[in-house]
């Protein structure tokens, strides 16, 4: 509460203020566990039209803050202030089921992600051609290669468009002929004036969408700023580690699968 | 416009749970269920109808020929008090993982959590419907009429829906603190089945002991039933008016509940 709050131009749609999300291991227990803090003391801005890429090592939090923007988990400590817009993280597949069809699979999965019942069925005109399923639509999705399940879940999630859209790179799109179409329609709207954040671990991926980007190391937002800035501020630090410390590497990747990956 | 997702203020009430999207949610994820449940069989939805028949058999089969509790009337008797029960417990039954199990959704995107139970409280509704009518068809066709004490049916119903809502979404609420609760659920519900009057009458129980059996909800639920059907007699409704508004009350702690613990519960199931 004491920090200095950072100052609200017209433009700022999110600002975060010494952030952080503590895990408590769950369920009631009789002896608790000390809080684990995912996130320590993030501070950014979220601004009109840009987008806003995060960079950080695997486990340093970027997921946790992906779903602390969508609004699945709360923060614990900090402030957020959000003015009043919608944020949706894109995510694939959600909420399918084997033995529905692909249609009542592309609805329901539309509602979840955000869309009014009516709005998935005027657009399934276009989630059909974008996924390419043609009459396969109407089959069981128990029957579709993983391939044509992931061409019908990029299709539905790319018809929601909140007010800022969330994404996390690592999110895998189907064969190869669709993933580049897939991505070529995702580059398309990160470059239009939609506001976005994008996750990465690529200095590369974040330097050639995002305007600006923070950089999160070990929960705690240590840059933020303009995006060659931060991924050269990124780039040294990795650089630094390689070559000094490389044992603490082996720890990080085994919790960073138990921590829930986002397809 | 754009729908609103979610906002991310902490702690609000942004009572995101009548935004009409929420209630196309609610209708099309129950149908989606019951569609896919079915989809999973040979026979699809005739198990809707087959299931409970089995199970009454067995009940017949036990109390009726074995036990020879037969006699005039035991089969409608005994199977009246099975298909309002079997709903209650169902329901319960499948209660307490509504929200635990839908870990991997709420790690996806924000729904309301009383969203999970809810749509198991409506499928296993849907299904009690279907089970009810082969039920009142079996009744007229076994010499039960119409009477006009069926006026009071939808309302014993509504009664039943309220008492399974707010046991379900209380249940569906803590059970992912402490998940411990539902063995020790479902031995209760083995214990209340014996106490519910479904196998004998009230009148078979000595007097003194009729303070205690009526606060069963399900005994007095059960009761008031048969005598609609069965007697064409209007039910007992100072009893059942006190369930009502017991339920309600629990109905709205058990949803004021689940409402300031959204955001927590996709953290204790991923």
């Amino acid at each position: 509460m004491a920090a200095p709050t950072p100052t609200h131009d017209a433009t700022t749609l999110i600002s975060l203020d010494g952030v952080g999300v503590a895990f408590r291991g769950g369920q009631l227990t009789l002896r608790p566990k000390p809080p684990f803090w995912v996130l320590k003391d993030v501070t950014f801005d979220l601004r009109q039209g840009e987008t806003l890429g995060v960079i950080g090592r695997n486990a340093a939090g970027k997921s946790t803050l992906l779903r602390l923007l969508a609004g699945i988990i709360a923060h614990d400590r900090g402030n957020i202030i959000n003015h009043g817009h919608s944020t949706a993280l894109l995510s694939l597949q959600t909420g399918f089921v084997p033995h529905l069809s692909g249609r009542q699979n592309a609805i329901l999965s539309g509602i979840l992600l955000g869309l009014r019942r009516r709005e998935v069925e005027a657009r399934m005109d276009a989630i059909i051609e974008f996924s390419e399923l043609g009459d396969f639509i109407d089959e069981p999705l128990s029957n579709y290669s993983s391939g044509m399940r992931s061409r019908l879940g990029f299709s539905v999630a790319y018809q929601v468009e909140p007010d800022i859209l969330l994404i996390d790179e690592t999110l895998s799109v189907g064969d190869e002929e669709f993933q580049a179409k897939s991505s070529r329609a995702m580059h398309e709207r990160i470059r239009s004036d939609k506001t976005i954040v994008l996750v990465s671990h690529s200095a590369a991926t974040i330097t050639a969408l995002c305007d600006r980007a923070v950089w999160i190391d070990n929960g705690i937002s240590r840059e933020v700023g303009n995006v060659d800035d931060v991924t050269a501020a990124y780039r040294a630090e990795l650089a630094q580690r390689d070559t000094s410390a490389p044992t603490g590497a082996p720890r990080r990747i085994i919790r960073s699968k138990t921590e829930g990956v986002s397809t | 416009m754009t729908p609103k997702v979610s906002d991310i203020e902490p702690r609000s009430r942004r009572g995101g749970w009548l935004d009409p999207r929420m209630i196309d949610l609610v209708l099309y994820k129950t149908y989606a269920d019951l569609r896919a449940e079915a989809a999973k069989t040979y026979i699809n939805y005739l198990w809707w109808i087959v299931d409970p028949i089995l199970s009454m058999l067995v009940f017949y089969i036990v109390f009726g020929l074995l036990l020879g509790r037969g006699g005039d009337g035991f089969v409608a008797f005994l199977l009246t008090g099975l298909v309002f029960w079997s709903w209650y417990n169902q329901t319960l039954s499948h209660a307490g993982n509504t929200i635990l199990g839908a870990g991997g959704l709420m790690n996806q995107v924000h729904v309301p959590k009383l969203v999970f139970p809810i749509v198991t409280i409506l499928t296993d509704f849907t299904k009690f419907c279907v089970v009810l009518a082969v039920l009142l068809v079996f009744l007229w066709l076994s010499g039960y009429a119409i009477n006009t004490a069926y006026l009071a049916l939808p309302v014993l119903i509504g009664i039943q829906l309220m008492l399974c809502t707010a046991l379900s979404i209380l249940l569906a609420g803590v059970v992912p603190y402490l998940p411990d609760l539902k063995l020790v659920v479902n031995n209760l519900i083995h214990l209340q089945f014996f106490l519910s009057g479904i196998f004998f009458a009230p009148s078979d129980i000595p007097e003194q002991y009729h303070t205690w059996f009526y606060a069963n909800p399900m005994a007095t639920l059960i009761e008031s039933y048969r005598d609609i059907l069965l007697h064409g007699a209007w039910p007992h409704a100072g009893r059942l008016m006190a369930i009502a508004f017991v339920c309600l009350v629990v109905l709205a702690a058990a949803v004021a509940l689940i409402q300031r613990l959204d955001k927590r519960y996709p953290r204790l199931a991923q």
